[in-house]
């Protein structure tokens, strides 16, 4: 008798497991022309890259070609993502879109497609790349396609010019830049620091930490920026969700309104609290459009078309008059 | 004469039902016999199970390289599992070992950077996790501190030095004879660091069963206070398991950058939560004082068959995290049902 339970219930596991594998379903497109897109993002747990899967799932649609969205449960499992790359490798798709959390974490991997021959495209640009050879910088084995992204020092640059804009030529400003060791959070922070040093040097940069996209990071860093600095006069980060985190700080130290806070990627949540007043502005990425373009660019690879090697996505600085105006044409694709 | 054949049924039938009787209860201590080696016999079930419904929904799950690539995703984790096992097993446990694990990879990143071969780097790294582990054991054992606490300490400690030696930046770029260890295929198929696992698992369940080390282990886990009255010595034994959980730790971070070519300070976070979960699932009581490390081989497989499976299908990593979290509430409750005491 005990053992007919054991038995009915080591059924039961296997009855569950079949049937979430059948739901599998949620993530792919079912077409009639059967090219294969693997797209392996880093996690699906920001509305930045829910913004890009639906805008990959979309394009995939009107064009007619199978996309699978693979991502792993939060930013910093490196090695997770690798298995997963590793794993999807194994059903030979026709063209992979790659979000590596670090630069090099899925080079293995990559190394692996190259030698498949199938061809790699670059999204959101974390991989550094050499332009001259068309490869990743210092792997000549690992060629990529196109580098689909914005240009994160302009994303930087472009927050500069508001911050200085709306607090002047002097003051103190803090930045908070992503998770350790990425290079979309450093470039951002870099452009920012740089575009201040050169239009405005009389603003003192502190900073910048690692605010690791973690938005309750980025409310701790800034309570404590503000303890030791109450006359900070604004904040950059390098996303939004660190940017909301550091919103709160600033309102929960009673500093509401008066220091200017400014993020990056352009959020459903950041655009809300754009129109409360709660955040000054947010540079807009537009993941939606990569991954529009990121589908286009694959079906063009696979027609034997070239397609350029940096492909720049737009950015749009968002403010309250911008989004209550409503005219501007990059407008549409912001999710 | 009727009377006569009525007597021999009846014998019969008794002899019979004594039969079944017995042979069911053969069964029963065979079950338990054979579960003291391999923990929970459901999970091995299961795993099978699960090998078989995997295996009809996806044709590439069988193939060579897949199975080749399950093993060489879960030898981290199995690793660090296997050292996690010695210390519940102890009635302890360690949260320290996913910093650890990036700690030592970080350390002996900047020594090879700066020319050391490749065998030095590795013997620098096992030293960092065993001083880890001895900081531990010591806090714990002479410092008289909660595990929970003490690990939690190391926790902190060692993912704050590890990003502040890295600089918060990834550390790449190391010699061959090093990356030998995380990219070498054995006959051009087997992973090098699938090997290290499967020879530390079975390192450590000879230790556990067949050494008088592993035998105070599961005294001092049983009942620490028996163990101590019998003369067992209860500290140096802390020191050494908590020292074999860091140095396993730290094999596991090599492992990891050698396999990536690059050391991240922000490696193995929330690996210490996987390899508790995989021997749970494995069959060791959290309690102590009974496991075996070759059910904590059987979990450890069972999450990555999970894992690759749903990779496969495509499934998001959400439902993965759900399938896990059921399975080893699952396994625990399977206990219940049993009437298996993994508990005092």
């Amino acid at each position: 008798m005990l053992h007919r339970n054991n038995l009915l219930k080591v059924v039961v596991i296997g009855v569950v497991v079949g049937i979430l594998a059948l739901a599998s379903g949620v993530n792919s497109v079912a077409a009639e022309q059967h090219i294969r897109i693997t797209a392996v993002l880093k996690t699906l747990a920001n509305p930045f890259w829910v913004a890009m899967a639906s805008g990959l799932l979309e394009e995939a649609i009107n064009q007619g070609v199978v996309v699978e969205i693979l991502a792993v449960p939060t930013e910093e499992e490196v090695e997770a993502q690798l298995n997963l790359c590793e794993t999807s490798v194994l059903r030979k798709p026709d063209v992979m879109l790659v979000s590596p959390i670090t630069s090099r974490n899925l080079l293995p991997c990559l190394r692996e497609v190259a030698r498949q021959g199938i061809p790699i495209v670059d999204l959101d640009g974390n991989l550094p790349l050499d332009f001259a050879k068309g490869t990743v910088l210092g792997e000549e084995d690992i060629p990529i396609k196109s580098q689909i992204a914005s240009n994160n020092t302009q994303a930087g640059e472009i927050a500069a010019d508001y911050m200085i804009q709306q607090i002047g030529t002097t003051g103190k400003v803090l930045v908070i830049q992503g998770l350790s060791g990425n290079i979309t959070g450093m470039q951002r922070a870099e452009g920012f620091i740089n575009r201040l040093k050169a239009k405005a040097p009389g603003i003192q940069v502190i900073g910048p930490f690692a605010g690791d996209w973690d938005r309750l990071k980025a409310a701790t860093i800034t309570a404590d920026v503000l303890t030791a600095h109450p006359d900070l006069r604004g904040i950059y980060c390098a996303n939004d969700t660190m940017a909301l985190g550091a919103v709160e700080a600033v309102i929960a130290a009673g500093k509401g309104g008066q220091v200017v806070v400014i993020g990056t990627d352009g959020i459903k949540d950041a655009r809300d609290a754009i129109m409360e007043g709660r955040l000054s502005a947010t540079v807009a990425q537009l993941p939606y459009l990569m991954g529009v373009m990121a589908v286009q660019t694959a079906v063009k690879i696979m027609r034997g078309e070239a397609v350029p090697l940096r492909q720049d996505v737009p950015l749009l600085l968002l403010t309250k008059q911008v989004l209550e105006a409503g005219v501007d044409p990059l407008l549409k694709y912001i999710r | 004469m009727n009377k006569m054949f009525n007597t021999n049924k009846i014998k019969s039938l008794r002899l019979s039902s004594t039969a079944i009787i017995a042979s069911i209860r053969r069964i029963k201590q065979r079950t338990r016999d054979l579960e003291r080696y391999v923990g929970r016999l459901e999970t091995l079930l299961a795993l099978i199970l699960l090998v078989v419904v995997i295996s009809l929904l996806t044709p590439v799950f069988l193939t060579l390289q897949n199975q080749m690539n399950v093993l060489l995703h879960v030898s981290v984790i199995g690793i660090v599992a296997v050292g996690m096992t010695f210390v519940i097993i102890m009635a302890g446990i360690d949260l320290s070992v996913g910093s650890v694990l990036a700690l030592a990879s970080v350390i002996a990143a900047s020594f090879l950077k700066l020319g050391v071969p490749g065998v030095v780097g590795i013997l620098i790294g096992l030293g960092v996790g065993a001083l880890c582990g001895l900081f531990n054991g010591l806090v714990i054992a002479k410092g008289k501190t909660p595990p929970f606490v003490a690990t939690l300490g190391m926790m902190g400690i060692a993912r704050g030095l590890a990003l502040v030696i890295a600089e918060g930046r990834s550390i790449y770029g190391f010699p061959r004879d090093f990356l030998v260890l995380g990219q070498a295929r054995i006959g051009g198929q087997l992973p090098l660091p699938a090997l290290v696992f499967l020879l530390v698992a079975a390192l450590g369940h000879f230790l556990l069963f067949h050494t008088r080390l592993g035998q105070y282990t599961l005294t001092i886990g049983d009942n620490e206070q028996a163990a101590r009255v019998t003369g067992i010595p209860i500290d140096r034994i802390k020191l050494t398991v908590y020292m074999i959980s860091g140095t396993l730790a730290a094999l596991g971070g090599l492992i990891f950058a050698s396999r990536l070519n690059a050391a991240e300070p922000t490696a193995g976070i929330g690996y210490e939560l996987d390899a508790i979960a995989a021997v749970v699932i494995g069959g060791t009581s959290l309690f102590g004082g009974q496991g075996s490390i070759l059910g904590t081989l059987i979990g450890v497989l069972l999450v990555g068959v999970l894992r690759n499976g749903l990779n496969l299908l495509a499934v998001s990593p959400y439902y993965q995290q759900v399938a896990i979290g059921l399975a080893l509430i699952g396994a625990v409750l399977l206990d219940r049902f049993r009437g298996v005491r993994r508990e005092r």
